[in-house]
């Protein structure tokens, strides 16, 4: 029997490290206070189709129902929470998920994520609990060789407002941008070579802390631009003072969710270069629900979390050699050793895997006893 | 550590290695490589593949950049950055038919090498077609009556004069392109930087 592409049967280590993973998410969420939300894992493809959320249909997992809907496998958690919590309490502000999404265009169908939603909170108190909240879990996970980085859709929004584009151009104006084609964003802004010039300057606005002072200076006249500048650079430097070593700004970023609207964040693991978590502010997506809310989350890629997880199993591995008669004595000698790994055999297989080999005998009473091996 | 470039194999790997030299690096080793596949100089890693390939390395994050023409980008979409045209790899797309033939009253066959970027060409038009995917020498498939017409690329159109066709239409210009990978031009901003520097203003900036 065979495995379509992308599926994968796991033994061992992966799956304990994202045990390990889901746990500590678990706890980190837990003490900072947010509740866990679960959301079913077959949902109408329209909660993810409709043009707040905008995920293309081609993407998803999906078949038609009974009644001829189409219906998908969930494709993408934020938007999914974010229809299940407009029936809540509007009390309750931070959430927390964790499970898995499929999509058929990543490389491989079903990926893990755990993640965190936070509703009703003013804007720079929701980021920060956001960012911190990843700094904590990373702390957790003992993970340490990553950088964190931060851009804001305002920025694109506010450069191309003068142009005056139809949908197709500032969309393709967009998707430029996304791939950093400076020859195609200086092309498609032509019109106006002012705009034209800032905005293909901006494809190559990402790097350290300087990279927000050099704009400061270029955009001194524009208090928009100003202001989204001062906020990426709060940000920064509560990541800073965080203890979060590297942190990285690209101001010529973009979405690429419709719904994102305002800082976006990512964080990139330095020695792989994979990016283990994204999010940003997504106010937008509650439009659809005639809210208006502040909504801002991010998803913790699981998967590549786990991977990059050291082992470091520091339980002893104790084996009690017993027999079918003593079996019940060995049990009860596990108690003993409730920190320990204890495997009970008949016979030793391998004893290099296990620290202590003991074994069940009889003393001169009759009476079941250990001995050390 | 030296950043890594995939380099397409072929016409293009001499005309960048051409463009390379220009800009005072050292291309000794890469002229002189032989059957090699990875190559390393004093400054860089190379890894040589087909086009398409060179997008999946970059892609992955195997290569930190790639040369790569933008017939491969448009056809195949890579989730990569596309950073800017490079001067040399100048072709175009174009649509051609045997030399005084018709096209028929019925919905046309066209042969490609490239079935997105004609499926795209001809949605533009609002006509649908059948698309017939081919790997290779796409002149021969309206001689031997499999398609109407094909979709190629075209450089001198020597190729398909000396086979009987003629352009209809040409469609797209483009160049190669140097592309990154989207984490290493994050990470390694310092060690890319000025090697895509470089690339832009035609000279080593060091």
């Amino acid at each position: 029997m065979f495995l379509p592409t992308g599926s994968q049967d796991e033994i061992g280590k992966p799956i304990d490290n994202r045990s390990r993973a889901f746990e500590l998410f678990q706890r980190v969420t837990f003490t900072r206070n947010y509740k866990q939300i679960s959301t079913p894992v077959v949902e109408y493809a329209n909660t993810f189709t409709n043009k707040h959320a905008g995920m293309e249909l081609s993407n998803m997992l999906k078949w038609f129902n009974r009644e001829g809907e189409i219906e998908v496998l969930r494709p993408d958690w934020t938007t999914a929470v974010a229809r299940a919590l407009v029936n809540q309490h509007p009390s309750q502000l931070k959430w927390a998920y964790q499970g898995s999404v499929f999509r058929s265009d990543k490389d491989g169908i079903e990926s893990r994520q755990a993640g965190i939603e936070i509703v009703h909170t003013p804007s720079f108190l929701g980021e920060s609990e956001c960012l911190l909240t990843a700094v904590n879990y990373l702390n957790e996970l003992q993970i340490n060789n990553y950088l964190f980085e931060l851009g804001h859709t305002g920025i694109f929004d506010e450069l191309t407002a003068p142009l005056k584009l139809n949908e197709d151009q500032l969309e393709n104006l967009r998707k430029a941008m996304h791939d950093k084609r400076r020859d195609e964003v200086y092309q498609i802004a032509s019109d106006n070579k002012v705009i034209a010039e800032q905005l293909s300057d901006l494809v190559d606005a990402y790097g350290s802390f300087d990279v927000i002072e050099t704009y400061e200076r270029h955009w001194e006249n524009n208090n928009r631009l100003l202001k989204i500048l001062k906020h990426i650079k709060q940000l920064a430097t509560l990541l800073k003072e965080s203890g979060v070593e590297e942190v990285l700004v690209d101001l010529g970023r973009v979405k690429n969710l419709p719904y994102y609207c305002g800082t976006m964040f990512r964080g990139f693991l330095k020695e792989t270069g994979e990016t283990f978590f994204s999010g940003g502010r997504y106010d937008k997506l509650y439009e659809q629900f005639n809210e208006s809310i502040s909504a801002v989350g991010l998803a913790f890629d699981v998967d590549v979390l786990s991977e990059n997880l050291e082992t470091h199993d520091s339980s002893k591995r104790i084996c009690i050699l017993a027999s079918e008669d003593s079996h019940v004595y060995a049990e009860k000698i596990r108690q003993n050793y409730s920190n320990s790994v204890v495997d009970i055999q008949y016979q030793l297989n391998g004893s290099e895997q296990f620290d202590k080999v003991l074994q069940v005998v009889k003393d001169e009473n009759n009476n079941y006893k250990v001995v050390e091996k | 550590m030296k950043p890594c470039i995939a380099l397409t194999k072929g016409r293009l790997e001499t005309q960048f290695i051409e463009f390379f030299q220009s800009l005072s690096y050292d291309v000794e080793p890469l002229i002189n490589k032989g059957r090699k596949l990875r190559v390393e100089t004093d400054e860089f890693q190379f890894v040589f593949a087909k086009g398409v390939d060179v997008t999946t390395y970059v892609e992955h994050g195997i290569a930190d950049l790639g040369i790569v023409g933008e017939d491969i980008l448009s056809e195949f979409q890579p989730d990569v950055y596309s950073l800017l045209p490079l001067p040399f790899g100048n072709c175009r797309m174009a649509l051609a038919t045997e030399k005084g033939k018709d096209w028929p009253a019925r919905k046309r066959r066209i042969a490609s090498k490239y079935p997105n970027i004609t499926k795209e060409f001809f949605r533009k038009k609002g006509e649908s077609v059948d698309i017939f995917k081919l790997e290779g020498s796409v002149e021969l498939a309206p001689i031997l009556g499999l398609a109407d017409g094909i979709v190629d690329i075209v450089e001198t159109g020597n190729t398909l004069k000396e086979n009987g066709l003629i352009v209809k239409e040409e469609f797209f210009e483009f160049s190669a392109r140097c592309i990154a990978n989207r984490s290493s031009l994050k990470i390694k901003r310092e060690l890319l930087a000025p090697v895509i520097r470089s690339f832009q203003k035609g000279e080593v900036v060091r």
